[in-house]
């Protein structure tokens, strides 16, 4: 630990020099710690600061340095997950990075298509541009494909036609004002983002949750992961035109919604997360609805998955399909269902002592783990499974408001990493006096993007939308 | 055929079912303008088989060219308020917009001022305003069926 080094709630702060830099991260990731961000800092005239994060466990350790006249050396070499950070601090921060050739725009969108694409040339090779807006009801981002006849061979994805700001414009608001720009970062992901920034303020704060917060907050995390869940696998089966399927899964993630909304007041959950504290207390007999709600949305989960299951024409196109493997998915930082279904054993719930885990809590992988279409959607009938458990063990108590309570020195900056639906989100907070100096949020979905479109390759151009679902990630995370 | 129809209008007067509200169907396309997803969830809730909207004669269809309604979500970003402005120019008339959602109507918005160009009545004319913070599946087929004119006969 370099002198200036502050610890505390297992984020250690480490300032690098810039010529320092690539062997720090070297030396981390030699360690064996994860690489789980960057993020750049310091805007107008105030200089720029450059930080990653490296996950070991519970524990995150955050590497700062300035770099020298805004250009620094890349570490895409070192980890090819960093691609995207980089990138985004170039156009949002203007910072270099030496070695990262060429340094594509990802948040600006330059009108040349020459400027933003990988160039594919060859006999019969197309360009397949779709989106902004699509066919369905999807959120908005571009496709560039790069086709022989139906075959891709390269996807470059186009995203941030969302992006709203949203870091900056908390940049200045009192901490629990902030929350709700991390919230409204994503409907679909609203707890996992406001849980993660909650922590993040809490430390620095010197706060630790209680008891009842921690299990309040893990009951909404699973409560939004039982709608997402139920929701992507009725979104797999109308990819492939399984309708039954579809429909069966589409009513249950409606009756979760319902649930959400009689449990907890709002059918995303919304506003049930704050800095502190928590003042969910749902009364004995809408816990005990909710708990029946839950027997019977199982059962019937269990039931219509088994059809799914066991319907070859359903199975036979989702194997094989949009597959990810175990290195690629390590290699490039895919997080939450997709790393688990390329084989990953990675759950940052079995990391999370601020949350109600259990300690025997594992990550889901299914047997096989062929990194496809159908192993993602089974890993989503797997956690299921597992979410009920959880929900049940955790309503069978009462539930109590309650705050956090003051323990050790605050932190300088507060991180916190939270298992959302779609994988580890991270919140990084930087705190000036009782304000947000810098709020940044890395989501599961940004961390995937870069596997899903790696993912296609290969492929046919008609089973983008059934590898799209089966990742179903975020376009309002990413692009914030 | 008609004698099936005719039996089939006795049947529902004598169910006393409601009318249906609208005389005609309407196609409706969507547009994300930077929404945070939640609309869209909603929105997608309309086709789950508690709602069921089709069965008023409402389609989400893949082009504006084939499209009645352009059904828009979000504040309406920098990013997007070109493709926008290219959805609905596709449209044929007569055409209604509907802003879906708080963000739409320029409610609450959250984000930097330089990336938002809402809200969505300042770039295109708004016809149909569905509040909420996600505004309903119920509420947004209320809505929607509101704003399509009454049967001429039934």
């Amino acid at each position: 630990m370099s002198p200036g080094a502050a610890s505390s709630q297992g984020v250690e702060r480490v300032e690098v020099a810039a010529s320092d830099w690539r062997d720090a991260c070297q030396a981390a990731l030699a360690r064996g710690e994860r690489f789980c961000g960057a993020f750049a800092a310091g805007r107008g005239s105030a200089p720029r600061r450059w930080s990653a994060l490296f996950a070991d466990g519970a524990n995150t350790r955050v590497l700062s340095t300035v770099p020298t006249r805004d250009e620094l050396p890349s570490i895409v070499d070192l980890v090819p997950a960093a691609n995207w950070d980089e990138r985004e601090a170039h156009d949002l921060y203007g910072l270099r990075f030496g070695g990262h050739a060429p340094l594509l725009p990802l948040v600006s969108h330059p009108s040349d298509a020459s400027s933003w694409t990988v160039p594919v040339e060859g006999e019969g090779v197309f360009e397949v541009a779709v989106g902004p807006i699509h066919a369905g009801v999807i959120e908005s981002g571009h496709f560039r494909f790069h086709v022989v006849g139906e075959r891709i061979l390269h996807l470059d994805p186009r995203l941030f036609y969302k992006h709203r700001g949203l870091e900056r414009a908390a940049e200045g608001r009192e901490l629990a004002e902030g929350l709700a720009y991390a919230q409204r970062a994503c409907g679909a992901c609203a707890v996992a983002n406001s849980v993660a920034y909650a922590l993040a303020c809490e430390s620095v704060l010197g706060l630790v949750p209680s008891r009842e917060l921690r299990r309040a907050r893990t009951l909404l995390l699973e409560l939004e992961r039982l709608y997402n869940h139920l929701g992507d696998i009725a979104a797999v089966c109308a990819g492939v035109g399984f309708a039954t399927g579809n429909m069966a899964f589409a009513a249950l993630k409606e009756r979760a919604l319902r649930l959400n909304r009689d449990l907890v007041g709002h059918r995303f959950l919304f506003g049930s997360v704050e800095v502190g504290g928590s003042c969910l207390a749902p009364t004995p007999t809408a816990v005990d609805r909710a708990r029946g709600e839950l027997r019977e949305l199982g059962q019937e989960a269990a039931r219509v998955w088994r059809e799914i299951q066991f319907s070859p024409s359903v199975q036979a196109r989702l194997e094989g399909v949009g597959v990810l493997g175990h290195d690629d998915a390590v290699r490039l930082g895919a997080l939450g269902p997709a790393a688990r279904a390329a084989g990953v054993s990675m759950d940052t719930r079995a990391a999370s002592p601020e949350l109600w885990y259990g300690s025997s809590f594992a990550a889901a992988v299914p047997p096989g783990a062929t990194g496809d279409v159908a192993a993602r959607l089974e890993v989503r009938a797997l956690e299921l499974v597992e979410v009920f458990s959880v929900l049940e063990e955790l309503l069978s108590d009462p539930l109590r408001a309650d705050t956090a309570g003051r323990d050790g020195p605050p932190a300088t900056i507060g991180v916190a990493r939270v298992e959302s639906p779609r994988g580890e989100t991270v919140c990084v907070m930087e705190p000036e006096a009782s304000r947000v100096e810098r709020l940044h949020l890395r989501t599961g979905s940004y961390a995937n993007w870069p596997a899903l479109a790696f993912s296609t390759a290969g492929n046919l151009l008609p089973d983008f939308p059934l590898i799209n679902k089966s990742f179903e990630l975020c376009y309002a995370c990413v692009d914030r | 055929m008609f004698v099936l129809l005719r039996h089939l209008q006795r049947v529902r007067r004598e169910a006393a079912l409601p009318r249906r509200s609208g005389a005609r169907s309407l196609a409706i396309r969507h547009v994300d303008a930077g929404s945070c997803n939640a609309c869209e969830h909603e929105l997608t809730a309309t086709a789950a088989p508690q709602y069921d909207l089709q069965r008023f004669g409402l389609d989400i269809v893949a082009s504006p060219r084939h499209a009645d309604v352009l059904l828009v979500t979000g504040p309406v970003t920098t990013r997007m308020v070109g493709p926008l402005r290219a959805a609905y120019e596709a449209m044929p008339e007569p055409r209604l917009v509907a802003a879906l959602g708080d963000c739409a109507l320029g409610c609450g918005v959250l984000g930097a001022d330089e990336e938002i160009v809402g809200p969505l009545d300042t770039v295109l004319p708004v016809d149909v305003r569905i509040p909420g913070c996600p505004p309903t599946p119920q509420a947004i087929a209320d809505a929607i069926l509101a704003g399509t004119p009454p049967p001429a006969r039934c």
